[in-house]
């Protein structure tokens, strides 16, 4: 070979410039490929930070525009109000609590009468509603003029009929006895327009009532004293408070359009200054001068707040005084066990609330109307806030904690709920499930992803809310705590839909990863005698638990990121969940994370505070989001020495 | 060796394979196979690849169970005198008279002292002195003990690959099995580690039966006392190595072992 001629070899140069020949606009094709691929990886990558790029540009404003928004709501006095307002509310709570321990006490004297008397007047109405037609020609007889005897007298009788036909056909309750059912058969029979006083027996059943009633309120004529203490001390004091809200709301709608003239105005000088046309240059300056209004002397005003600040204290004092001199009061007894622990929850619950009103007027004197809002207190304002408000003529105020609360207790239920269930199918379809229940199994899973959200959502509306409630009201169940639920939209609704909606996804990676575990190990311990359980639970879970844990972790985003379910079915009650109520919290309702913003982006006004404060809460979400797929990867990676 | 010839006193082979047949599903891998191994020598099975060594191995302990369709379809075989495919034996206590070691090393990704423990744990000891005292004479016969005793709490996948096949050794001897199977276990191993292993072969003889499995000619003679050499799924001639190797009675073994093997 090496001997012969070489001409037959293509020389070095042309072999060079044919390879040249298949380019691509002058591209290496294999460089085009390698671009096309790299190219549609890096659009992921260049999405995702479009996102968060955009979220914080709508989101970031909302610092500094809550931080002015809480600057007026200390100028203007809202923030000294609600000292004193904030902790009055727990009265609302301790009064209807001291009503119904009245009316439930009341009631044992006096139910019997009052339901005679209620009976009674059901029964009127009744015959009244069946001779309604009659009953209306007569009286259009009786008053036309000239009076028509003959006509009145025909309508007289058939509403006479009339009467005493509904009268019969009555069905009377057991309370009245067979002498008073004829007597009240006789007395609705009997019923005319003309007559407007009520029957004779009526009557007696009337005067009966309130004899009785008389009767309670004398027996217990220390609880009914000590309410109507307790009602009445609060007058004063909600007077006074109210005046000074009046008086700061004013002073802050005044501010805020202010503000809002001075920003407008500054707008149109800007575009003034830019606009090449004289013309229009007039115009805008002209329009420019026209938006000023009154500045508010903010200092003037809160004097008249602060000025009352020593009335205010006083009435607070006097208002715990009287208080708890009707806590002192309250007898020891009440009609009811029910109404007797009413009664002694109030009587500790109104010393702790005379403290705290106490502590409140302390910090009267301490409050500043000029301390600066620093932007620390916005960000905890924020974070920490246990109220979120909005659209309040009031104050909104955005806190974060109740949303992020609902979502984690929700996402806690669906977890607790999903992680057996999945990870228990996936061990059994993986180690013990023949070929034939693997392949129904994994599509039938696999084919719950598909569901839609909003049908969910449905299911939890129409069937399972009905089912958790009828299920809680069965007696033998009474010891679970939260039973009988009082709300069938709650947390446990939607944390049940959410527990499914996230199995797929478990179910298919716990099942990955215990398929990801090397057929040696299992070798391994078969031929060491294991028995399919030992072999599953000692070897197969603990060398695919980082699989398993990461599967949770991805359900768990997955879980947190639901939106539909959540805003169907958990409730939407902004407020922090009463842990009080023990593990029976789950079963009332919350608003999550997810839910606050599809239900209230679409009606805010865009750039508005209540705008900005969503965006906000999808900033945070997003950083869950992000942070649990993190772990999600870190747990993957940590736990798998197998793959070493 | 030459306690063959007074037959009535020896003991009874602790694994005895009598004219066996075994297929998966249709096709048959093995045909009429005997054989005999004794107590406390290491046999060597050897062929060429393909020729049905590993299934014959795994008859021993029935690890072909696992094969769905794969069955013995004549003959028996016999571990201590006992059929193992009776309908009364139980496959856990025969898997722990029998133990195995595989080609690859396969500790599981617990630590060391784990591992080792497994094989009593899963077949319900508790007591921890009993664990203990396992571990460590495990871990002796397997010469790994002197290097590994301060770390036994390590991750077992933290060792060298010839350490990990020790350890499997010492997982498998740990619940004191009468018979070792070994399929090709020094095939992924460097010389040194492959030599290590073929010094504790002999240890291991002296109180368990091992059946090995190689395609090592040399190993095969250095390590066994019985070898077997199996064609297409035919036992073609059984004797003492030495025997075996220095002369061979059947024309295929001589030309397999001379490396002229078409
Ligand atoms: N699980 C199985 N299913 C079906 N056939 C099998 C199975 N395992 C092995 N065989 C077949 O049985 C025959 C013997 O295989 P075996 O693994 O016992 O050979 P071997 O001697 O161990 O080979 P090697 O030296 O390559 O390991 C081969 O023809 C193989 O194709
Ligand atoms: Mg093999």
């Amino acid at each position: 070979m090496n001997s012969l001629p070489t001409p037959s070899r293509p020389p070095l140069r042309s072999v060079l410039l044919r390879s040249r020949k298949h380019t691509i606009l002058g591209v290496d094709p294999q460089k085009l490929i390698k671009y096309f691929f790299g190219s549609n990886a890096s659009v992921a990558i260049i999405v995702l930070v479009l996102i968060m790029v955009f979220l914080l540009r709508e989101g970031i404003d909302f610092l500094p525009t809550y931080q002015r928004e809480l600057q007026t709501y200390r100028r203007a006095g809202l923030e000294f109000c609600d000292i004193i307002d904030q902790p009055l509310q727990r009265n609302q709570a301790l009064s209807s609590s001291l009503r119904q321990a009245v009316s439930a006490s009341l009631e044992t004297l006096s139910k019997p009468a009052r339901d005679r008397r209620d009976a009674a007047f059901l029964l009127k109405r009744q015959v009244e509603d069946k001779t309604a037609r009659p009953r209306e020609s007569l009286t259009q007889a009786l008053e036309k003029t000239p009076p028509a005897p003959e006509q009145i007298e025909v309508f007289r009788r058939e509403l006479a009929e009339a009467s005493a036909a509904a009268a019969k056909a009555l069905e009377y309750p057991a309370v009245f006895s067979a002498a008073e059912r004829e007597q009240l058969q006789r007395e609705f029979s009997a019923l005319t327009p003309e007559v407007t006083d009520l029957p004779p027996l009526v009557q007696k059943l009337v005067a009966d009532f309130s004899a009785k009633d008389r009767e309670a309120r004398t027996k217990f004529a220390a609880l009914v004293t000590a309410q109507e203490e307790f009602e009445e001390a609060t007058e004063p004091l909600q007077e006074v408070v109210d005046e000074l809200k009046a008086k700061a709301l004013e002073t802050k709608e005044k501010a805020v359009e202010f503000e809002v003239l001075e920003t407008n105005r500054k707008r149109l000088l800007e575009a003034a200054a830019t606009e090449t046309d004289p013309k229009e240059k007039a115009s805008l300056t002209k329009e420019a001068e026209e938006s000023v209004s009154e500045a508010v002397d903010l200092e003037e005003s809160i004097k008249e707040i602060t000025g009352r600040t020593a009335e205010l204290r006083e009435q607070v004092e006097k208002y715990a005084v009287v208080i708890e001199k009707a806590a002192a009061d309250l007898p020891k007894d009440a009609g009811t066990g029910a109404a007797r622990t009413l009664v002694n929850d109030v009587r500790e619950g109104i010393p702790v609330h005379a403290r705290e009103m106490r502590a409140a007027a302390g910090k009267l004197e301490g409050w500043r109307w000029d301390k600066p809002v620093s932007i620390f207190s916005v960000i905890g304002a924020f974070f920490f806030g246990t109220q979120w408000i909005t659209n309040s003529s009031w104050q909104d105020f955005f806190g974060f904690v109740p949303l992020l609360t609902g979502s984690l207790v929700i996402a806690a239920i669906a977890i607790l709920i999903a992680t057996p269930v999945s990870v228990v199918a996936a061990i059994y379809t993986n180690q013990f499930a023949s070929e034939r229940e693997k392949e129904m199994i994994k599509p039938v899973i696999e084919f719950i992803q598909a569901i839609p959200s909003v049908v969910l959502g449905f299911i939890g509306i129409s069937l399972v809310g009905n089912l958790i409630k009828d299920v809680s009201e069965w007696s033998w169940l009474q010891w679970v705590p939260g039973f009988p639920i009082q709300e069938r939209l709650n947390m446990f609704n939607a944390g049940c839909l959410l527990a499914f909606m996230a199995v797929p996804t478990m179910f298919s990676l716990s099942e990955d990863a215990l398929n990801n575990v090397p057929r040696a190990y299992i070798d391994a311990s078969d031929a060491l005698g294991a028995t399919k359980l030992q072999t599953v639970f000692r070897v197969i879970v603990p060398a695919g638990i980082s699989g398993i844990l990461s599967a949770i972790l991805l359900g768990l985003g997955r879980v947190v990121g639901e939106t539909m379910v959540v805003l169907l079915v958990a409730g939407n009650r902004i407020a922090i969940p009463d842990f009080s109520a023990g593990p029976g919290v789950i079963f009332h309702p919350a608003h999550t994370l997810t839910g606050i913003i599809a239900q209230e982006l679409g009606e805010v006004s865009r750039g508005s505070s209540h705008w900005q404060a969503l965006f906000m809460v999808g900033i945070v979400l997003f950083a869950i989001s992000l942070l649990v797929n993190w772990c999600a990867r870190a747990v993957a990676r940590r736990f798998e020495p197998h793959k070493a | 060796m030459s306690a063959d010839s007074t037959a009535q006193s020896t003991p009874p082979p602790v694994v005895q394979v009598r004219d066996m047949d075994f297929s998966y599903g249709a096709s048959k891998a093995l045909f009429d196979i005997n054989l005999k191994v004794e107590y406390h020598r290491v046999t060597a099975l050897i062929g060429p690849s393909g020729c049905g060594k590993s299934t014959l191995l795994r008859c021993i302990n029935r690890m072909n169970d696992r094969v769905p369709s794969a069955r013995v379809t004549k003959g028996e075989v016999l571990v201590k005198g006992k059929n193992i495919h009776d309908a009364d034996v139980d496959l856990t206590q025969l898997r722990k008279q029998v133990g195995m070691v595989f080609q690859k090393s396969n500790p599981f990704p617990k630590s060391i002292y784990e591992n080792v423990a497994y094989g009593l744990r899963i077949h319900g000891e508790k007591n921890k002195s009993v664990l203990d005292e396992a571990v460590e004479r495990s871990l002796s016969h397997a010469a790994l003990w002197e290097e590994l005793k301060d770390r036994l709490h390590a991750n077992a996948l933290a060792l060298s690959g010839g350490q990990q096949q020790r350890l499997c050794i010492a997982r498998a001897i740990a619940t004191v099995p009468d018979v070792l199977l070994m399929d090709e276990p020094c095939s992924a191993l460097d010389p040194i580690s492959t030599l290590k292993i073929e010094e504790l072969m002999h240890q291991l003889a002296k109180e368990f039966t091992v059946v090995i499995v190689t395609h090592n000619m040399q190993q095969a003679v250095r390590v066994s006392d019985y070898t077997a050499f199996l064609h297409l799924g035919k036992l073609v001639e059984f004797a003492p190595t030495e025997e075996l190797f220095t002369n061979p009675r059947e024309k295929l073994t001589e030309s397999y072992l001379r490396g002229t093997f078409s």
